[in-house]
């Protein structure tokens, strides 16, 4: 029995101890900062390659008695699809680490790093808890440090987005927790004994009843559509992306909105596979409309930062859209969307940030001619933006094309997936026109002489930007070993999700 | 003598509020603020330890009082909030002329009170012991005597508290006149025997109700609190805000589930209604407040109704006695803590900071403000505080017993108050200390305080489990 997923969680609570050591020195704030999300990053790739692949069950689980009185453990483990959404969110928070101690803060340096410290614990949490208490915690952990992140290093209207942001996903997550009690409530078994611990819950899930399931699930998912967000739920996001700091941003779409996206993979779907048959065309609907809705809106934004952040929301659509249709390509789809968005709209986001802290602007119109006198963005930025829309040979097209394939087969709901899968389709196509009709205003065009002497990307950026860059490739180009992680756990979620007396044994 | 020894902490608090008073007497002006609060403290320590002393549990002084788990833990809660609210008392009361003797004493001898509730085993006790309570806290309230509000407070808090023990009276009178008795065990056993409630017995139920509903601030009978809280001296409000709170409820779940049990069927519909009521009130007149001592007043009134929800899903059984238990004890401590950081802040009267004085709190007193923050986080209910894991607790018992609807309005209202929580939040940690603010006060007694109470918000947030078991095995011997 290893403890690497729990060393995952302590290593960046260790880190904080030197930083409030250190916390009159900015300088040893960020090595310090650096240094633990690095050592974090090598842990979670560690963990990667101590990860059996092909196996569909939970590994390097852990277990803890933690509350015996209530039933609750500390438990925690990984499977396909998490092992690979952890290394992401550590390699994104390394990322966003090294960007900001760049200059990109200049104020309250230590609390800055302590945030997100504090933000990683939470983040890597969720993604390794098997215990619905203990995802809770981590889920709701990772809310504070956020909102501390956008109150304190936003922009000007950053009061307002910050609120709004927690307010939304508090009014989710705290529905969320009466679910989570509900289920703890229904799991009694004949000598009283609670639990809430996932294992557990999926063999006896047999005892949560269909009207039980529409209202549990109705709950959950209403907490996960929040976080993800699914239309109608997002107006929180284009406000909290706009005015958070630029590394903010990064994680806010890198990871924690696929929270909710894993989730559903996670709970939603193999708990309550009625609750998913009652709500699926709803959610199916939902799905395609932010998929349309958000190229849509995408294209008539005039600030370079809104428009990443709707097209977020279009391709959350997509994630959702492939976790809906219950079958294995839109699955494995979904799970590699999350992570090409991860890296893709990090990245995005990342390079916007560059860009607004050497010019000062990020209105499209005040944009232009950057082709010109800064190469190197430029080519950073046409591949991720061409691994956005979907280019073949970029990340972005498996993902998406899965799903498609995915929606493509799908069968049920009114209207089936001869009606859904060109819908979303569609959804491909206006990607790529308002994101190349972006590049075309941002990058061509007349060079402005004010941004002529501003210098190219600085090696410190340029480091932020190639692992992602990298990645991107190689997704592209060689999915078949990511999908071979992701396969087998997908699998199981699909078939626990279809079929409601599908039972496992997950490990004892 | 067995029955002396079964009351042993009272004796101490009692011993300890006298020997304040004579140190006080005898004592040179100057060393008394200083020496005081650490003859307090010291005392109630010993009070604490003795609390834990093996007596025997069952009944003395002839069936008029009971000494049982519930009152151990009961017991245990009012010291340690004494000991809170004395810890951080001191710089205020030396800087606005408090008289330092009187304020402990009054705060042991309400103590003492609040222990004679969770010891009562009959009606009589149990009003004795309330008004032991009551009474010098509506001393407390108009300690600061020059000030136009104090007194306010001081006479509102009275008259209605005044109002509330009559009919309370009344209630335990008509209650008397079914029994035929004042002991919790005979009036349960004849309200068995009796069947369905007849007349009597509901006015006795309805006058009580309101009486308890008057002293826990449950909506509609929480007029008094915002003005007495508003008005009292901070650190007495601090006190107010938490020990006889946590009283009322060691005597709503005496009479209720004690004497009242067999009634359950009557009155937990309408407990789970005025839950609902008081949490929404609270929190929505809150959200208008722009004061901070205001705004914490009407939150503890939201508080009041998450605690009153887990009471009357009684019939849940051991999970909703260790709900109301575990959540006055985390509400004691968070709430308490509250309060006592706006003691940072030098101000007039007895005034709480506004939203605009708090602007760049963090700044100024970094410490302080982190303390205040993880407390507000807790009052909110975000995880890993304390304040999660009371929520937690309240949900499942309100589930078990069935009422859907008021877990939902429970998760709601948690999502109301946050808002109100986090815009402090916000105006400490993310606006610039501009304009009026306040002169901040150095006060190393409150810092050392609030520093270990925060803490123990988190860790016991983390690992509360001890606290949990703690709680359920108190409540045992009411709820089965």
């Amino acid at each position: 029995m290893t403890h690497l997923l729990s060393l995952l969680v302590v290593i960046p609570i260790a880190g904080l101890i030197p930083l409030f050591i250190f916390r009159r020195d900015a300088g040893a704030a960020k090595q310090v900062a650096i240094t633990t999300t690095a050592v974090e990053l090598a842990v979670s790739i560690w963990m990667l390659a101590q990860f059996k692949v092909g196996e569909p069950g939970f590994q390097l689980v852990e277990r803890l008695d933690w509350l015996p009185s209530l039933g609750i453990s500390y438990l925690v483990g990984v499977d396909g699809i998490s092992v690979l959404l952890v290394p992401m969110t550590t390699l994104l928070t390394f990322i966003s680490v090294l960007y900001s101690s760049g200059g990109a803060i200049k104020t309250r340096i230590t609390e800055y790093m302590t945030a997100f410290l504090l933000l990683e614990v939470g983040m890597v949490g969720v993604f390794i808890a098997l215990d619905l208490f203990l995802f809770y915690i981590f889920f709701e952990l990772m809310l504070v440090p956020m909102y501390l992140i956008i109150g304190i290093w936003g922009g000007p209207r950053r009061i307002y987005a910050t609120l709004k942001f927690v307010l939304f996903t508090l009014a989710g997550s705290l529905l969320m927790l009466v679910g989570i009690v509900a289920v703890y409530i229904a799991s009694a078994d004949a000598s009283g004994s609670r639990t809430l611990s996932l294992p557990d819950l999926l063999e006896l899930r047999g005892r949560f009843s269909a009207d039980f399931q529409f209202w549990v699930f109705l709950a959950f998912a209403l907490a996960f559509a929040i976080k993800l967000p699914m239309v109608p739920f997002h107006t929180w996001l284009p406000d909290a992306h706009v005015e958070a700091p630029t590394a903010g941003s990064i994680v806010l779409a890198g990871v924690l909105l696929k929270a909710g996206g894993y989730g559903f993979l996670r709970f939603g779907l193999p708990l309550f596979p009625f609750g998913v048959q009652a709500w699926l065309p709803l959610l199916i609907l939902l799905s395609v409309v932010a998929i349309l809705y958000g190229a849509i809106v995408s294209a008539v934004q005039k600030d370079l930062k809104k428009l990443v952040a709707y097209s977020s929301v279009a391709h959350m659509g997509f994630v959702t859209l492939g976790i809906f249709v219950l079958n294995l390509q839109g699955g494995v789809g979904a799970v590699l969307q999350m992570l090409n968005h991860g890296f893709v709209t990090g990245a995005l986001f990342l390079l916007v940030g560059i860009q607004y802290e050497k010019t000062h602007r990020r209105m499209i119109a005040d944009l232009g001619g950057i082709a010109n006198t800064w190469p190197l963005f430029t080519t950073f930025f046409g591949v991720f933006v061409l691994a956005s829309l979907g280019l073949p040979g970029l990340n972005g097209f498996v993902g998406e094309f899965l799903v498609l394939i995915g929606s493509f087969k799908f069968t049920g709901v009114p209207l089936g997936g001869l009606f859904w899968g060109p819908a979303a389709a569609i959804g491909v196509i206006l990607a790529a026109i308002y994101l190349l009709w972006m590049f075309q205003r941002v990058m061509y065009g007349p060079v402005r002489e004010a941004y002529r002497a501003l210098p190219d990307m600085s090696r410190l950026e340029i480091a932020c930007a190639l692992p992602l860059l990298l990645l991107t490739v190689l997704l592209g180009v060689l999915p078949q070993p990511f999908i071979a992680y992701i396969e087998p756990s997908l699998d199981r979620v699909i078939r626990l999700a279809t079929d409601p007396s599908f039972t496992v044994v997950a490990f004892k | 003598m067995t029955d002396v020894t079964a009351v042993y902490p009272e004796i101490i608090v009692t011993a300890v509020a006298m020997i304040v008073l004579v140190v006080d007497a005898t004592l040179d002006r100057r060393r008394a603020p200083t020496a005081l609060p650490i003859i307090t403290i010291a005392g109630l320590v010993v009070a604490l330890a003795s609390v834990f002393n093996d007596v025997p549990a069952g009944q003395y002084f002839r069936g008029f009082v009971t000494v049982d788990a519930f009152a151990t833990f009961f017991r245990a809660v009012f010291i340690i909030l004494a000991i809170f609210a004395a810890a951080v008392s001191p710089a205020y009361l030396a800087r606005r002329m408090v008289p330092p003797g009187e304020y402990y004493a009054i705060i042991c001898f309400s103590t003492v009170g609040a222990m004679t509730i969770a010891l009562s085993a009959d009606l009589i006790t149990l009003f004795i012991g309330l008004e032991t309570m009551t009474i010098p806290i509506y001393v407390l309230a108009g300690i600061q005597r020059s000030d136009r509000f104090a007194n306010e407070a001081a006479l509102k808090y009275f008259l209605l508290g005044a109002f509330s023990s009559a009919l309370l009276l009344y209630g335990f009178a008509w209650l008397y006149g079914v029994a035929r008795a004042t002991d919790f065990v005979t009036i349960a056993s004849v309200l068995t025997s009796q069947g369905i409630a007849n007349g009597p017995t509901i006015v006795a139920l309805a006058l009580i109700t309101v009486g308890l509903g008057f002293k826990a601030a449950i909506v509609p009978f929480h007029q008094w609190t915002p003005d007495a809280y508003d008005g009292a001296p901070t650190p007495a409000t601090a006190f107010m805000s938490v020990g006889p709170k946590a009283a009322a409820f060691a005597a709503i779940l005496r009479v209720m589930l004690g004497a009242l049990g067999p009634l359950s069927v009557d009155w937990s519909a309408m407990l789970a209604v005025l839950a609902a009521l008081t949490m929404t009130g609270g929190n929505i007149v809150a959200l208008a407040q722009t004061n901070t001592k205001r705004m914490l007043a009407y939150s503890s009134i939201a508080h009041t109704g998450y605690i009153l929800a887990a009471v009357a899903a009684a019939k849940a059984g051991p999970s909703a006695g260790a709900a109301v238990l575990f959540y006055v004890f985390a509400y004691g401590l968070m709430n308490l803590g509250a309060f006592a950081c706006l003691l940072y802040m030098d101000l007039e009267g007895t005034r709480g900071a506004t939203l605009d004085e708090l602007n760049g709190f963090a700044r100024r007193q970094p410490l302080g403000a982190l303390a205040f923050a993880v407390f507000l986080v807790s009052l909110t209910g975000i995880p890993p505080t304390i304040g999660f894991v009371a929520k937690f607790v309240v949900i499942q018992p309100v589930l078990d017993a069935g009422m859907a609807w008021l877990a939902v309005v429970i998760a709601l209202n948690a999502v109301l108050a946050a808002f109100y929580y986090l815009r402090v939040v916000v105006r400490m940690y993310m606006y610039e200390p501009e304009g009026t603010v306040p002169r901040l006060i150095p006060g190393r007694g409150l810092s050392v305080s609030l520093g270990l109470a925060s803490l123990a918000v988190v860790v016991l947030g983390i690992l509360p489990n001890s606290i949990y078991e703690w709680a359920r095995e108190a409540a045992l011997p009411l709820v089965r």
